[in-house]
C-alpha cells in the first residue's frame, strides 16, 4: 500500500503523515472519508509530522483540523515538512522555541 | 434512534440498573465496602474524602456524591458512614432524594451500635436490589443519553484517530438531541479563545475564559507557569508544532457542535448539546464529577503512550463501578498485540493502518455505543471486581 497523510479538513495546508515518508516518495492523501489524491515528497516526513499540500507564503496562517496553529515563518513550498523551523505559534510570540 | 434503557422516577433514563452503597466520607469505607460485597447487584462508591475539609471542597464534596447516587445508572442508594462526615450521610440522601429514587442514609450515631447499622444496612440492600431486579428496559430516544471523554497516553496518532471518532460521535449524539460533556480545564490553558469561538455566545466565552483563568491562577501560585512548556519536547519530537496544534487535537475529541454551557465540577447541565466542565486530567477524579452531571456512559481514548495490549485499567475508571467506561484505541497494535485485540471496545487504530476510514471507525463506535447504552457489558465491566477509590476534585488544603 501507498504511504498515507491524512488532509483532516478539506481546508487545510498540511496533512499529517500516517507513515514514515522518504524524500521524494509519492504518498496517498486522504480525508475522514477517504483517498482525495496523491502528491509528492520534498523531503523525510517523519509518522505524525506535517507536509505543506500546497505552496505557503510566508507570514500565511498555517491550518490543520480546518483551524489555525501557526504562521508561516518563511515560505514553504508544496511537499516540504512543516514544523518549528519555518511555524510559528500565534499565541506565543517565539513559541517555537519553548524547550 | 433508540436504546433500550431503565426509566426512573424523575424522567431520567438509565443505561444500568445499580443499587450504589456510597460511603460520606472515608470512615464508611469498609461499612460500604461490605454490605455492597455481601448483596448481588449492589456496588459500592469508596473514596477518600475526609471531615478536615474547608467549605468550598465540603460542598463540593456533597454535589459529586449525591450526584452520583441521583445518576440515572442507580435504581437506588444507601448513603453509610459514621454521621460526623462532612457532608453527613443524611444530607446526601436528602439530595439523592429529589431524584425521586429509593434512598436510605444510615449512621452509627444515633443508632444502637455497629451491627445493628450493619444489618439495616444489608437488609435495606437486599431490597433495593429485589425492586431494581424487576424493572424491565425499555426503548428510549438517544435525547436521553449523555457521554463523556478524557484522552490519554496521547501521542500523534490520538488527534487523527481516537479523539477524531470521539468528535464524531459527539456530534452524532447531539444531532440527535443527547449531551456530551468534555473537562480537563488545564488543557484549555493558552487556548482558550480556540474554544471560546464555539461558545454559543459572550456570557459563556466568558465564563469558560474565568474558570480557565481560575485554574491557571492557581498553578501559578505554586511558583509554576505551565505555559512555557507546551508544547513539550516530546509533542515537539512528534510533530506537535505549536500549542494551537496541541489543543485543537485535544479538542477534536468534542466535534464540532457549538459549546452551549460551562459547568462547575459536578453541576448538571440545564439544556442539551455540548458542555465544558471545570475538572482536571485525573480520569480517577473527573469521573466523580461527571457522574454527577449526568454521564451515564464515559468514553476514553487511549492513545500510543501506553501498549495496545496494556488492559489494566483501574486507576482510570475502577472508582466508579456505577459508571462504564469505553474504551477507544488509536495506538496501531503490534504483530505480537494482534491476537490480543479483544482487551478493548472499540480499535481505531485502523484508521493509522488505512483499513478504514474515520468515518467508517465512528459508524462502529456509535453502534457499539448504542449497544452498551442498551445492556451490552463493557469490556472493563467483564475483566474483574478490582477497585480503586474515587478520588473527589478539591481545592483546598486538608486541615
Amino acid at each position: 500500500m501507498k504511504k498515507r497523510a491524512m488532509r483532516i479538513s478539506p481546508d487545510d495546508n498540511t496533512a499529517t503523515a500516517l507513515n514514515d515518508i522518504e524524500v521524494g516518495e509519492s504518498i496517498s492523501l486522504i480525508s475522514k472519508a477517504g483517498p482525495v489524491g496523491e502528491m509528492s515528497v520534498k523531503q523525510a516526513i517523519p509518522f505524525g509530522h506535517k507536509v505543506a499540500v500546497v505552496d505557503i507564503k510566508k507570514g500565511e496562517k498555517i491550518l490543520k483540523y480546518g483551524e489555525v496553529i501557526g504562521l508561516a515563518t518563511q515560505p514553504i513550498s508544496k511537499g516540504e515538512h512543516v514544523h518549528i523551523h519555518n511555524v510559528a505559534s500565534a499565541l506565543l510570540p517565539g513559541g517555537k522555541e519553548a524547550k | 434512534m433508540e436504546f433500550l434503557g431503565y426509566e426512573r422516577p424523575d424522567g431520567s433514563v438509565g443505561i444500568r440498573n445499580h443499587v450504589v452503597v456510597i460511603s460520606a466520607g472515608r470512615c464508611g469505607n469498609e461499612m460500604a465496602a461490605t454490605i455492597a460485597d455481601s448483596v448481588q447487584g449492589a456496588v459500592p462508591v469508596l473514596h477518600t474524602h475526609p471531615c478536615v475539609r474547608l467549605k468550598e471542597d465540603n460542598e463540593r464534596a456533597l454535589r459529586i456524591l449525591a450526584g452520583i447516587g441521583s445518576n440515572a445508572n442507580v435504581a437506588g442508594a444507601i448513603v453509610i458512614g459514621v454521621g460526623c462526615e462532612n457532608p453527613p450521610p443524611a444530607q446526601i440522601a436528602e439530595e439523592i432524594a429529589k431524584s425521586k429514587k429509593p434512598v436510605a442514609a444510615l449512621a452509627i450515631m444515633g443508632s444502637n451500635g455497629f451491627q445493628e447499622v450493619m444489618d439495616k444496612g444489608f437488609e435495606t440492600a437486599r431490597h433495593m436490589v429485589s425492586q431494581a431486579s424487576q424493572m424491565q428496559r425499555k426503548p428510549f430516544a438517544l435525547s436521553h443519553l449523555t457521554l463523556g471523554v478524557k484522552c490519554g497516553a496521547s501521542n500523534a496518532t490520538s488527534g487523527i484517530s481516537g479523539n477524531a471518532v470521539t468528535g464524531q460521535v459527539f456530534d452524532r449524539l447531539i444531532a440527535e438531541g443527547g449531551t456530551a460533556i468534555f473537562s480537563e480545564t488545564t488543557e484549555v490553558i493558552g487556548a482558550t479563545h480556540l474554544l471560546a469561538k464555539r461558545a454559543i455566545n459572550k456570557e459563556v466565552a466568558r465564563r469558560l475564559e474565568e474558570m480557565v483563568e481560575r485554574m491557571e491562577a492557581r498553578i501559578k501560585a505554586t511558583g509554576e507557569d505551565i505555559r512555557g512548556s507546551q508544547p513539550t519536547r516530546g509533542n515537539i519530537a512528534g510533530g506537535l508544532t505549536t500549542i494551537e496544534e496541541k489543543s485543537l487535537g485535544a479538542f477534536a475529541k468534542t466535534g464540532t457542535s457549538p459549546l452551549q454551557g460551562v459547568l462547575e465540577h459536578a453541576e448538571k447541565p440545564q439544556g442539551k448539546g455540548l458542555y465544558f466542565m471545570d475538572g482536571t486530567a485525573m480520569t480517577g477524579e473527573l469521573i466523580g464529577g461527571e457522574a454527577a452531571a449526568g454521564v451515564q456512559l464515559h468514553i476514553y481514548n487511549l492513545g500510543g503512550g501506553l501498549t495496545s495490549s496494556f488492559r489494566c485499567l483501574p486507576g482510570w475508571a475502577g472508582g466508579l463501578p456505577m459508571l462504564p467506561e469505553v474504551v477507544i484505541v488509536s495506538n496501531p497494535s503490534r504483530p505480537r498485540d494482534s491476537q490480543e485485540r479483544e482487551c478493548f471496545d472499540i480499535y481505531a487504530d485502523t484508521i493509522i493502518d488505512g483499513k478504514e476510514t474515520v468515518d467508517q471507525v465512528a459508524d462502529r463506535a456509535f453502534q457499539e455505543i448504542i449497544a452498551i447504552a442498551s445492556g451490552k457489558l463493557t469490556k472493563q465491566e467483564m475483566r474483574s471486581s478490582y477497585r480503586e477509590l474515587l478520588v473527589l476534585y478539591t481545592t483546598g488544603p486538608i486541615l
